[in-house]
């Protein structure tokens, strides 16, 4: 009897959403397995702390106020008052940072590997795309407790952009919603955050995860030219899945860890009179670029040093998005050292300005 | 030997000169005008310039030698006439702005009193823009100046008062430089002991110089200023403190020493708070008397108004002013008034209750107090445990800002409570206590609940750690089998 109910309601959803195909797909679906098979989790791990982002905000939504009255008590009775308003809060900061860093990740082991090249552009494109909303969902995020520390953060990380000849003043003002960090800054950066950019964010999203299903894992280079009988796989479904949920609950304890031992602090409420505390830092994801801000000279040659930096870090931004389009080598089929090198001296280049700037 | 020689022949040179001066300064001008029976001239002869060797030349210009009033009064020999505006007073300067000068006739007034007058209020420009306010003529006369020690002098300490206010009590002309500065000083300076002192021929009580300063004198907001609220109590102290001096008026010469420990001195001279109250605060500046025994509440209840509303209805007003007892001083001093602690009350040896309470004499009183004190310690007990409590909770990193902010109504509080003690009345002091003892155990629940909550937080995240781990093992060995199978 049971039996045959389960089978009816299989028949009815088959009916109309033809599961067969898609378990006849998932069947037939198979994972590389190498010795960089590791990098492929970075993607889900992504991913999934991109769920609870989504989990948490929600939730943090029900009680959460974008007004420059109300913000700050809203986290604040939120932590107080609300039923695991604490745990959720803590979890929604703590899986932020994880997830910046779970995309860094990603997106390197994606490059060192060279698995942009063709014909996954497209899937590195939108993943970059994805990787900078996450940057854009960090900062506009870091403002909405409307606390000291992030009222300033906003105001020197905006500040920045005014530098820019032409566009920076209407940037700046478009940003602000207006000339200084009020709370029409609040509701407007409340709005990127919950609305314009996950909106954004989710038809990247869903090209990209329906590009790597349909394109399947890349292989690193050096296995392509070996016999399709030689290469080893395993089936994705189960064997892959459940490897990646294992991770999944791996990073779950972490995060759990992390927002229970570390919760993350409220601060002080923002006073747009009182002057700018001492040691304002951005995000650890942003320092890098803020420290070399700083280390740039005020005028290199005749160019202001500010303008210098910025440029200099929105056209390596921009080469690095469009890697898969002018790696020729690469895209012959040859190795290319010189990517290499790049990247490994991003890396480095990222690891030592975020400590220096931590650490001075 | 030889240092004696050289001495006596310094001595012997400077008295030379000084007679040489003198002898050489002949003075057609005043021989002239004084045989015309000119007034100026009259005045002149008395002059302690006359008597140092200044001629007339010397303010007036020209030359006093010639005989001829034409060639006395030439311009071409610098006669200028009866200086105008400043000029009046850079006349006076030209010596008593200049040390090397005063030092030819001798003097040891001191010099600079241009320099001085020229950064004072009365240095500032009259309305007209055109010179000062006040020049030395307006205080010492133009001619017949005489020593500031001599009775004669408008500035002799019995005769400044009345010379400062030929101004200060020109409601018209005051009006004109500053509306807000008031005219009755010198009425006043006439209520107060100094100034009844001072009519009576007493130079040495207080008059407008001993507190003000004579040249350099600035508005009491200016922090330069001799009576600029924290420099007062020093310029008081200068003669107050002086045992010598005061040793004939028969009043001790501690009061400043114990104003500066007592709370109020603490406040102004160490914190440099305006709004603590400095001498005159109590006493009254022009008017300066001691509080009577009466009006003691009244110049303390200026700024502890409450207190003394308190005071005034409870019954102790009565009591106090029957046995002619001081109302605050009797408990808080006078000068060295220290922070009241619950001390202060009770029956305990430091309390001032038992001064008229004891177990034998005034009973209802004295358990009163017993009662109040028990209360008062109860809470600041209560109080200490909240604050306890909330930083517990605040060093294991819990969120505990609300209860935080309601501790400052628990010191209000206590503040309150204190200040309701002088109602003496215990339903009233039970009632304002009951709002601390609910506000404490408020604080101390939420605190308490934040504690636990940490604890709750570490037992959940144990338990969550270990179910996840544990279906991450199985997952594991799930996924190992998978593998196995598959080879």
């Amino acid at each position: 009897m049971k039996e045959r109910i389960t089978k009816n309601l299989y028949k009815w959803f088959d009916e109309r959403i033809h599961f067969d195909d898609i378990i006849k797909f998932a069947a037939k679906k198979y994972v590389p397995v190498h010795s960089h098979s590791i990098w492929y989790y970075f993607g889900g791990v992504t991913l999934f702390l991109f769920i609870i982002q989504v989990v948490t905000g929600i939730l943090l939504l029900l009680y959460y106020k974008g007004s420059e009255d109300l913000a700050f008590e809203s986290i604040q009775f939120i932590m107080t008052k609300v039923e695991f308003g604490w745990l959720i809060r803590s979890i929604h900061s703590w899986s932020a940072n994880l997830m910046v860093l779970a995309a860094f990740i990603h997106m390197f082991s994606v490059y060192f590997t060279k698995a942009y090249r063709k014909p996954r552009e497209i899937t590195w494109v939108t993943g970059m795309l994805m990787l900078f909303l996450t940057l854009g969902f960090g900062f506009s995020g870091y403002l909405l407790p409307w606390n000291e520390l992030a009222f300033f953060a906003t105001k020197v990380g905006t500040d920045i952009a005014g530098v820019i000849p032409v566009i920076g003043k209407p940037i700046v003002e478009f940003l602000r919603g207006g000339e200084d960090v009020t709370g029409a800054t609040l509701s407007r950066f409340f709005g990127f955050h919950v609305a314009i950019m996950p909106g954004i964010f989710v038809v990247l999203l869903g090209i990209h995860l329906i590009l790597v299903q349909r394109q399947g894992m890349s292989e690193p280079m050096e296995l392509e030219n070996q016999q399709a009988n030689a290469r080893k796989t395993m089936p994705f479904f189960p064997n892959f899945v459940l490897r990646d949920l294992l991770l999944w609950l791996i990073v779950l304890n972490i995060l759990a860890i992390l927002a229970v031992l570390f919760p993350w602090e409220l601060g002080v409420k923002a006073d747009p009179f009182a002057p700018a505390p001492a040691g304002i830092k951005p995000e650890w994801y942003f320092m890098f670029m803020f420290q070399t801000l700083k280390y740039i000279p005020a005028k290199v040659l005749f160019i202001d040093g500010e303008i210098l930096g910025i440029f200099i870090f929105s056209v390596a931004g921009f080469l690095w998005t469009l890697v898969p389009f002018w790696d020729r080598k690469t895209m012959r089929g040859e190795k290319n050292k010189l990517i290499n090198y790049l990247g490994i001296f991003a890396v480095m280049y990222i690891i030592l300005f975020s400590i220096l700037g931590w650490v001075l | 030997m030889v240092i004696n020689k050289i001495t006596l022949l310094i001595f012997m040179t400077g008295l030379l000169s000084s007679l040489l001066i003198a002898q050489k300064k002949v003075d057609q001008c005043y021989n002239c005008h004084q045989s015309n029976g000119d007034r100026q001239a009259e005045l002149f002869k008395k002059d302690v310039h006359k008597s140092k060797g200044v001629t007339c030349a010397d303010c007036h210009g020209g030359d006093a030698t010639k005989a001829d009033m034409d060639d006395g009064m030439n311009k071409n020999a610098g006669f200028i006439g009866v200086p105008k505006g400043d000029a009046k007073s850079e006349v006076c300067g030209r010596c008593h702005n200049s040390s090397t000068e005063m030092a030819k006739f001798n003097s040891t007034i001191k010099s600079g009193q241009l320099e001085d007058l020229k950064k004072s209020s009365h240095g500032k420009l009259t309305i007209k823009g055109n010179e000062r306010i006040a020049q030395c003529t307006t205080c010492h006369n133009s001619h017949g100046i005489v020593a500031v020690k001599n009775q004669a002098s408008p500035v002799h300490a019995l005769n400044v008062v009345k010379t400062c206010s030929k101004c200060h009590s020109d409601k018209s002309l005051i009006k004109q430089y500053n509306p807000s500065l008031p005219t009755d000083q010198f009425e006043n300076y006439q209520t107060s002991i100094h100034g009844k002192l001072n009519s009576k021929g007493d130079a040495n009580t207080a008059e407008c110089a001993s507190c003000h300063g004579s040249h350099l004198i600035l508005p009491a907001k200016d922090v330069k200023s001799k009576v600029y609220f924290s420099n007062l109590p020093k310029v008081c102290s200068q003669c107050h403190s002086d045992v010598s001096l005061m040793q004939k008026y028969k009043i001790p010469t501690d009061q400043f020493e114990k104003y500066s420990h007592g709370v109020h001195g603490v406040a102004s001279l160490k914190k440099g708070d305006a709004a603590a109250p400095s001498c005159n605060d109590c006493h009254g500046n022009h008017g300066a008397a001691p509080p009577g025994l009466e009006s003691i509440s009244k110049v303390c209840g200026t700024c502890h108004a409450l207190s003394a509303d308190l005071f005034s209805s409870s019954p102790h007003k009565k009591a106090f002013d029957d046995k002619k007892i001081p109302e605050c001083e009797t408990c808080h001093g006078n000068h060295e008034i220290v922070t009241a602690t619950n001390q202060l009350i009770g029956t305990t040896p430091d309390a001032v209750c038992i001064k008229c309470h004891t177990q034998s004499e005034n009973t209802k009183g004295y358990y009163a107090a017993a009662q109040m004190r028990k209360l008062l310690d109860s809470l600041t007990t209560d109080e200490k445990d909240a604050i306890r409590l909330v930083e517990e909770a605040e060093q294991k990193g819990m969120e505990v800002s609300e209860p935080k902010f309601k501790l400052r109504d628990v010191r209000q509080a206590r503040l309150e409570l204190r200040t309701i003690i002088h109602a003496f009345n215990q339903e009233k002091f039970a009632e304002a206590a009951s709002k601390g003892f609910a506000l404490t155990s408020e604080i101390k629940a939420e605190a308490t609940s934040a504690v636990d909550q940490y604890y709750f937080r570490r037992l959940g995240l144990i338990l969550a750690t270990l179910i996840i781990s544990l279906i991450s093992v199985a997952l594991y060995i799930y996924i190992r089998r998978l593998d196995k199978k598959k080879t």
